[in-house]
């Protein structure tokens, strides 16, 4: 970066040291200031809304804040040492994290699926693509009621449709081993158009000379596949993969309306601990520093990511 | 750029244009000063917010309530605010208050009360302005006025008990042979008994004896367990800064015999509080443990149904319940005539509660459960009895209905009672649960 900046600063002085060409000084202030004007609505956005809570938020965390006012003197990083020796912050991290490994692979592959078997030339496209994408319009709210319904135990469409061929029924939403299965199954159902729509795209600006080319030296269709498509989607796959991890990370919806985080805690992600702490449990100060921990982690993970995107397009 | 293309073919000049918006805004402005004026000239009526969280059947006969309300007091008019039972309510109503835009009343469970009194969240009720309208401590049962009590002050009006109850259909019970000859269930007193008396029913209606929905529920499985650790006579109290005082016998026996009932023929294993219901409105159980807030619901199924508190199996009457109570949140000014009209509010709701009654509910407000038309409600005078026996959650910050205590009960207990771990290891979980919060600063 540092040696492209340098040339740019070499090439502007040669451009602008005659000078006739040197821009008046008020103009280029009212240039600047100008374009300050331009920038302003967002910067005051920025400020406002981001980087205020940010601030605002740790200094919270460094006291005991409650909810009903009470507490308000700063305590250091007590909430800190408290949160890192609490095992129901611990599971829930952990939940968080599970969910996160065990969502983005299907979302990622189903994805990815779906696309290249769309990409084939199936007929009428626009009701793949709308069937495809349908779901990821609908509310958390109806998609978990949906899924809820199916999941009953006693009435639920799964469980007779598997009665019927003859297997056991499934406690869907209360069993600590399947719970959080069935939400990733339902998460799966409702946001995988919007990772489809990304391959799909990125699928079609592949130039179909690779593939013709491939043809003529005798590529059968897995060999074009494993060669051509997915070579050129890396950088989309590496865009997705992010997306999504970054987006399940931040799982709350769905499993506060299907399980409240139950049953047993199995399902409780962090989100909902930061909450429950902060809003149910009054200790706003605490639920503070929970944050802070949570995005210490998704800085980590996002600066890995960044760093493996890195070292593949170097 | 001196001129802005505003439409095609017409320009419009910065100057123009700020006259224009001038001129808009002035007309805005005039807009909003009539609409002042409009309300203005209605101030004599007083206008309450009141946010309650009832919802269904409940919340159409407190609508009717505060209807008639309105109806007898033109000096003011009470706007009701629902909002969603459990978390979402308590959560907005806590922000509220804390915010400085509460309502000028709310209704909380009576068991909410200590999460709330002493962060100066409500404030305490002025007894001699509602003697005014003759409601004293002596219109109070003893133990509901006993709860309404904080720190020697009153902080809640109670407007009934709601006992966690019995439901049984007189059809099935009467073939089963276990109805005695004035119509009502044989009095069981040990849980043998009641077993043999629920495998009876069963032989009856050939699905279950007896509906409990439970799972995902840590409020259901509250209720039936603390009803049962209730009735050894035993009591649970939570300190902050001290361990959790239970006694871990009576607790372990009461989640023992609970585990025993779901054994898919006595009850559902796996059953959730609608399917629980549904399987008792349509004749496939003898049983229903419940709130008495279901009654409604099952009048409506057209069910031969009658109710008694749960039976006493361990020797001391005992029956879970919560009230639904009247709070004053508090406000950041005072306004002396608008409190007042929420005493008479109050004092006219409890006054007109046979109506509430009729929703299931045992009216807090003695003299309608003296009245001859109270004691002719049936299936409701049978379970009168339990306004005596009542018991709240133990009293703390982080307990009482809708709680993320009862949540954490669920937690731990739910294995248990699905037969996958042992009641002893999902209490002591439990209690450590219950221990990591008494351990942490009190928030309130």
């Amino acid at each position: 970066m540092s040696s492209l900046a340098t040339s740019r600063r070499t090439a502007e002085r040669t451009a602008t040291s005659p000078s006739q060409f040197r821009p008046a000084p008020s103009r280029r202030s009212r240039d600047n200031l100008t374009g300050w004007g331009f920038a302003a609505p967002f910067l005051a956005f920025f400020l406002i809304f981001l980087v205020w809570p940010l601030l605002y938020g740790f200094v919270m965390s460094l006291t005991g804040k409650s909810l009903t006012g009470a507490n308000d003197s700063l305590i250091g990083l007590a909430n800190y040492a408290e949160a890192l020796a609490d095992t129901a912050m611990w599971r829930s991290l952990g939940n968080t994290l599970y969910f996160t490994v065990i969502s983005t692979v299907p979302l990622v592959i189903v994805a990815l699926v779906m696309a290249a078997l769309l990409n084939v030339g199936l007929p009428a496209q626009w009701l793949w693509r709308l069937s495809y994408f349908a779901p990821y319009l609908l509310a958390s709210t109806v998609v978990s009621l949906f899924f809820t319904w199916m999941y009953n135990p006693q009435l639920g469409l799964i469980n007779d449709s598997l009665s019927k061929i003859g297997l056991p029924k499934v406690a869907w939403l209360n069993d600590p081993n399947v719970a959080m299965w069935a939400i990733v199954i339902a998460t799966l159902w409702w946001t995988v158009g919007f990772n489809f729509l990304l391959y799909l795209a990125a699928m079609q600006n592949i130039p179909h000379q690779h593939y013709e080319a491939a043809s003529l030296d005798g590529a059968g269709a897995w060999r074009q596949f494993f060669s051509i498509t997915l070579p050129q989607l890396a950088p989309t796959t590496v865009m997705i993969v992010l997306l999504q991890i970054l987006a399940s990370l931040k799982i709350f919806d769905q499993v506060y309306q299907m399980t409240a985080g139950g049953p047993s805690g199995s399902t409780r992600p962090v989100v909902q601990y930061i909450f429950e702490t902060g809003f149910t449990g009054y200790r706003l100060g605490y639920s503070a520093a929970v944050s802070y921990i949570f995005f210490g982690l998704i800085v980590i993970v996002s600066v890995m990511q960044f760093v493996i995107t890195r070292r593949r397009s170097a | 750029m001196k001129q802005i293309d505003f439409f095609a073919g017409k320009q419009v000049t910065r100057r123009q244009l700020l006259a224009g918006s001038a001129a808009l805004g002035s007309v805005f402005a005039a807009a909003g000063l009539t609409g002042c004026g409009g309300s203005a000239s209605a101030a004599a009526v007083q206008d309450i917010a009141f946010w309650h969280l009832l919802s269904g059947g409940d919340g159409i006969k407190m609508q009717a309530m505060i209807r008639q309300a309105n109806e007898g007091n033109p000096g003011f008019t009470v706007h009701p605010t629902v909002l969603a039972w459990g978390p979402p309510y308590y959560t907005k109503l806590a922000m509220a208050s804390a915010g400085g835009r509460p309502p000028e009343l709310a209704i909380m469970h009576a068991s909410r009360v200590p999460g709330y009194a002493p962060g100066g969240l409500i404030d305490p009720w002025d007894m001699s302005l509602l003697a005014e309208h003759g409601v004293t401590a002596e219109s109070f049962a003893p133990r509901i006025w006993d709860k309404s009590q904080h720190d020697g002050q009153v902080f809640s009006i109670a407007l009934d008990s709601h006992p966690f109850v019995m439901f049984y259909n007189t059809e099935v019970a009467g073939k089963a042979g276990v109805l005695t000859p004035n119509g009502q269930l044989q009095d069981v007193g040990s849980p043998q008994e009641f077993l043999s008396m629920a495998r009876e029913m069963q032989k009856v209606t050939q699905a279950h004896g007896l509906s409990f929905g439970y799972l995902g529920s840590g409020s259901q499985m509250w209720r039936l367990f603390y009803t049962l650790y209730k009735q050894h006579g035993v009591d649970m109290e939570l300190t902050p800064g001290q361990s959790m005082k239970a006694d871990r016998d009576a607790a372990i026996e009461s989640l023992e015999f609970m585990a025993s009932l779901f054994d898919d023929t006595i009850a559902a294993q796996s059953g959730d509080i609608s399917t629980g219901i549904a399987e008792f409105a349509r004749g496939s159980s003898g049983m229903l443990f419940s709130g008495v807030w279901e009654l409604p619901t099952l009048k409506k199924a057209g069910l031969p149904v009658d109710a008694a508190t749960i039976p006493t199996l361990y020797g001391t009457p005992a029956a879970y319940a919560d009230s639904h109570s009247f709070v004053l949140p508090r406000q950041l000014n005072d306004d002396d005539e608008k409190r007042r009209s929420v005493y008479k509010f109050v004092s006219d709701v409890l006054k007109g509660s046979l109506s509430w009654a009729e929703a299931g509910h045992i009216p807090a407000y003695q003299p309608i459960v003296q009245s001859q038309a109270y004691r002719e409600l049936t299936p409701q005078i049978h379970y009168a009895n339990a306004a005596d026996i009542i018991a709240y959650d133990p009293e703390s910050w982080f307990s009482g209905s809708g709680s993320d205590w009862q949540t954490y009960f669920a937690e731990n207990v739910q294995n248990v009672l699905l037969g996958r771990d042992k009641a002893a290891d999902g209490w002591d979980a439990f209690v450590q649960r219950t221990n990591t919060l008494l351990s942490r600063p009190n928030p309130v």
